[in-house]
């Protein structure tokens, strides 16, 4: 269901990009209501809204018909956090969102897995935390960036997805009482995420019992505008490897930064070797 | 015509085309990024022709020709033109990045949000060909 329901997005996006004539920086969809093609409760569908309507880098909305969906187009702008991003050499990777739904999409397939707690690193605006919290799994979102903190602190009030601004490669991860706890890494392979991935499955090997129950999702790309990895999985083969764990499913969603991209953005979940 | 003369005159037509994008350079502060980069690909590529050239030497006089427009680089170019650029573009920068400063407090309207989005590409494509030039500075240091 969850795959199929990923693919069904992709179609979507395919067919908002040849309809779409606006000028934002950044647009996406989120299907109104449940459908056959997005059976998704009303109750978790409305919460996307909220964030989406609550949530200041989008500046405007509307309805629109995408082949049988219909739908709301968020029309967005992001570059005043890229803007503070480079000011203060925060961040190792600039903020660019992943799509809401994909977002609710990659955490149905984490909650699937079994795990229990989702920690969003590099969560930008927390979107991948809030939607694991509509899910009922705990969430916590970790970002360096104190302007996209302020922002995720702004969205916590329709549901309170635990952010905190913080470095997530120093950042005391027993202080969570994690027991089976999934990370999402934000940032592709290349684009400093390998740096940031070492450093959090450090912390995390360090926690007794946490090394074999942790689970892991890597942010892809098939882009041939970035160097493959000699052992693939979108640029994550070498860290997988390296860290003795294994890669167990992948899902390919839209993301902000594939919308004029023929190949989306695969996320890699991954786990312990044991 | 032979091979040694076909090389000479490529070299020499590559050569002019260079220095004429040198003219172009001195002759104003506010170079296009087109032009930025198109100046920076022909100095590598009358570099490299030079130095292949070096290593199979067809001629003196191609080996003179070579000696020369490697003088031109390393004085016109390396100690003049380049530190120019790299200035000009490190202010551009700076300028933009104040304005758009300026222009991120309050609330925007759709269109001025979308307006500056447009000063936003300009910025990331200023400091992008900033990388570049710096690459190539790079290069000379490891040379």
């Amino acid at each position: 269901m969850i795959e199929k329901l990923a693919k069904t997005l992709v179609e979507l996006k395919k067919e908002f990009v040849k309809i779409y004539d606006g000028k934002s920086q950044i647009q996406e969809v989120i299907p109104k209501s449940k459908s056959e093609l997005f059976p998704i409760e009303e109750s978790h569908l409305k919460l996307l809204h909220e964030f989406a309507t609550a949530n200041p880098i989008y500046y405007n909305s509307f309805e629109k018909q995408i082949g049988s969906v219909n739908c709301i187009v968020y029309e967005g702008d992001i570059n005043k956090y890229w803007l503070n991003s480079i000011q203060h050499g925060s961040s190792k990777a600039p903020f660019s969102p992943t799509w809401i739904m994909s977002g609710y999409i990659s955490s149905l397939l984490a909650k699937e897995l079994g795990y229990l707690q989702v920690i969003d690193i590099g969560s930008g605006d927390g979107r991948i935390a809030f939607c694991a919290k509509i899910l009922d799994l705990e969430s916590y979102s970790i970002e360096i960036d104190d302007m996209l903190v302020d922002l995720q602190n702004i969205l916590t009030s329709t549901l309170d997805f635990h952010p905190y601004c913080s470095d997530a490669t120093t950042f005391d991860y027993s202080s969570l009482n994690l027991s089976r706890p999934i990370f999402f890494v934000g940032g592709l392979a290349q684009m400093g995420g390998v740096s940031l991935a070492s450093g959090v499955l450090g912390k995390i090997n360090s926690i007794t019992n946490l090394k074999n129950d942790a689970g892991w999702v890597f942010t892809g790309t098939l882009s041939q505008k970035y160097a493959s990895d000699p052992k693939n999985e979108a640029g994550w083969g070498t860290l997988i490897d390296d860290n003795s764990l294994k890669s167990i499913q992948s899902i390919t969603l839209p993301t902000a930064w594939t919308l004029h991209e023929s190949d989306e953005t695969p996320y890699i979940f991954a786990e312990s070797r044991k | 015509m032979t091979s040694a003369e076909e090389i000479s005159k490529m070299f020499d037509s590559e050569s002019q085309k260079l220095s004429s994008l040198f003219d172009v350079a001195n002759s104003k502060i506010d170079m296009s990024i087109h032009e930025i980069v198109e100046t920076y690909y022909q100095v590598m590529n009358v570099s490299s022709m030079a130095t292949m050239l070096e290593q199979q030497p067809e001629s003196e006089e191609l080996i003179e020709k070579t000696r020369q427009i490697k003088k031109l680089i390393s004085e016109r170019f390396d100690s003049d033109i380049h530190p120019k650029i790299v200035e000009h573009l490190s202010v551009s920068i700076q300028e933009l990045t104040k304005i758009l400063q300026s222009r991120n407090s309050g609330e925007k309207s759709k269109e001025q949000t979308e307006s500056d989005a447009k000063s936003f590409d300009e910025l990331r494509q200023t400091m992008s060909t900033k990388e570049f030039v710096e690459q190539y500075e790079n290069m000379i240091f490891d040379d």
